[in-house]
């Protein structure tokens, strides 16, 4: 059961400079249980700092974060691992091991934990058909597309069942369809699973999606896609947008489209 | 930063990343498996390549030094100059360069291109600690094939002196092995192995600490196993010196 009041993910002050370049400037927000944070903004502006620094994959020079509340700022690599175990990461290009089969990639926390083969296989088999790739069980990273990589790569970040995934422009580099699927499984993974998590892109229209559809189940129990209408709004999504390592504007997609930043109206131009 | 502070702190960090990894060694999760799978693909691996290399040296010290000592009438210690040569500096610097070519380069390419790819931070993302599952494992694979492939070298070597020296040098096959057989200390022996051990040492630590620190693409790939080579190369060269010295003075 989700503990409601307190945050998933929590940022405050964080800055991070490397060879005097400030890469993240006073970040602070807060991802609360079941939300999907949008990260937005230019390249190289810290969005993809941010999802590192979550994981403590690197450190901040200054700021605290707390994942479910407790601060992992200072722990060691040993207590990160522990804090690791709860979080799914989806990297840009599905960072697949190249030397390993899709099975043993997306199995490969539970090999690493000593599980039982027979389990691993039926955990694998579980996640592959989320992503609609029970297929491509056998196959190695290099016989895949560019969309099935990032889907074996969400199917890896949901092995364990984490509450809290991130994922790192998951659609970049990908035609419409293959990025819609893959927005879907975000969706579906946020509302029916109350999975928290931080969107990475800078495509507008991803975002759209995701910020005005959502997911919900038939009488059947079966998953069915629905837009937001005059008489649902979404409030399990938000925005925040970043500029040069700085966080100007967090919000709905509502107060977004009213923003009168330069910036910001370049993004939505897109859409 | 200066070059002697750059310099510094890369000692620093490959001495961190040999310490981290091999702290490994005392809890779970062990990487056996994955040692055994570093033997195969660089010990067995690099056996032709070994072979070679030995082969080619042996028959060459035997053909340079017969015709040298054919000069003073001393071409009966053809065996003795092969043996020794082969043993104390050839087998082990040869041997342990070629390994640096190699078996250095394919680790900074490996591991760079995973850290490029971000396959090492997916890695350390689902909770394993990559200096345990990448570094470690190769650290002791070459601390115990290099000695092992040099060996192997010091004896082809020998065989392909013979074969020249008895062959087209003209030296009696009894004189050359009885030769050979005298000339070879315990010390010889044991420092011939020494110093493959350390080199390589060398080869796998520059090669991971050039993998990890890999940046830029593709280009950083190919950057990185260039620096992991000529870097193995010198310091290769470099402690062959210290550690002949230090041999010597034992013995």
């Amino acid at each position: 059961m989700l503990d409601q009041t307190i945050n998933a993910i929590e940022l405050s002050d964080i800055t991070l400079t490397y060879d005097d370049r400030i890469i993240l400037d006073q970040v602070s927000f807060a991802v609360r249980p079941g939300e999907t944070k949008i990260l937005m903004g230019g390249s190289g502006t810290g969005k993809s700092t941010v999802l590192k620094l979550v994981l403590g994959l690197i450190k901040p020079d200054a700021g605290r974060i707390r994942i479910d509340g407790e601060d992992i700022t200072d722990f060691s690599e040993r207590e990160l691992a522990v804090v690791r175990r709860k979080i799914g990461m989806v990297f840009q290009e599905g960072a697949l091991f190249d030397s390993l089969s899709v099975y043993q990639n997306v199995g490969y926390r539970l090999f690493e934990q000593g599980m039982d083969e027979d389990q691993i296989r039926e955990e694998v088999r579980q996640k592959l058909q989320f992503v609609n790739l029970e297929h491509a069980i056998d196959m190695m990273p290099a016989e895949l597309s560019g969309g099935m990589r990032r889907r074996v790569g969400i199917a890896r970040a949901l092995v364990g069942n984490p509450r809290l995934i991130l994922y790192d422009e998951p659609t970049a580099g990908l035609d419409p369809p293959t990025a819609r699927t893959i927005c879907e499984l975000a969706m579906e993974l946020r509302d029916l699973q109350s999975v928290s998590s931080i969107f990475v892109t800078h495509r507008m229209g991803d975002a759209r999606l995701m910020s005005s559809a959502y997911f919900t189940l038939n009488d059947y129990g079966e998953p069915i896609y629905k837009r937001e209408d005059d008489t649902l709004c979404l409030i399990n999504t938000q925005f925040i947008m970043l500029k040069d390592g700085r966080v100007i504007f967090s919000g709905t997609d509502e107060t977004l489209w009213d923003i009168d930043d330069p910036y910001i109206q370049n993004f939505l131009r897109e859409v | 930063m200066n070059p002697l502070t750059r310099a510094l702190l890369e000692v620093q960090e490959a001495a961190l990343m040999t310490g981290r990894a091999f702290r490994g060694t005392f809890s779970r999760p062990y990487y056996f498996r994955e040692v055994i799978v570093q033997m195969d693909l660089i010990g067995y691996g690099s056996m032709a390549i070994i072979i070679l290399t030995g082969a080619f040296t042996g028959a060459v010290l035997a053909l340079q030094s017969s015709s040298a000592l054919m000069t003073f009438g001393a071409q009966s210690k053809t065996g003795q100059l092969v043996m020794t040569s082969l043993v104390r500096e050839l087998g082990p610097v040869l041997a342990s360069l070629m390994l640096a070519g190699r078996v250095g380069s394919g680790i900074a390419a490996e591991i760079g291109s995973m850290v490029v790819s971000e396959q090492v931070d997916a890695m350390r993302a689902l909770g394993t600690d990559p200096l345990r599952k990448l570094v470690f494992p190769r650290i002791v694979t070459l601390l115990l094939m290099c000695p092992i492939l040099t060996l192997v070298a010091d004896m082809i070597g020998s065989f392909g002196g013979w074969v020249v020296a008895t062959s087209l040098m003209h030296v009696a096959s009894s004189v050359y092995i009885s030769s050979a057989k005298v000339a070879l200390t315990y010390n010889d022996i044991i420092g011939g192995m020494i110093k493959p051990a350390v080199f390589g040492f060398i080869i796998a630590v520059v090669g991971c600490r050039a993998g990890l620190r890999t940046y830029g693409g593709t280009v950083g790939v190919g950057r990185s196993t260039t620096q992991a080579v000529v870097m193995s190369d010198i310091l290769i060269l470099a402690s062959d010196f210290f550690l002949s010295k230090i041999i010597l003075a034992f013995s």
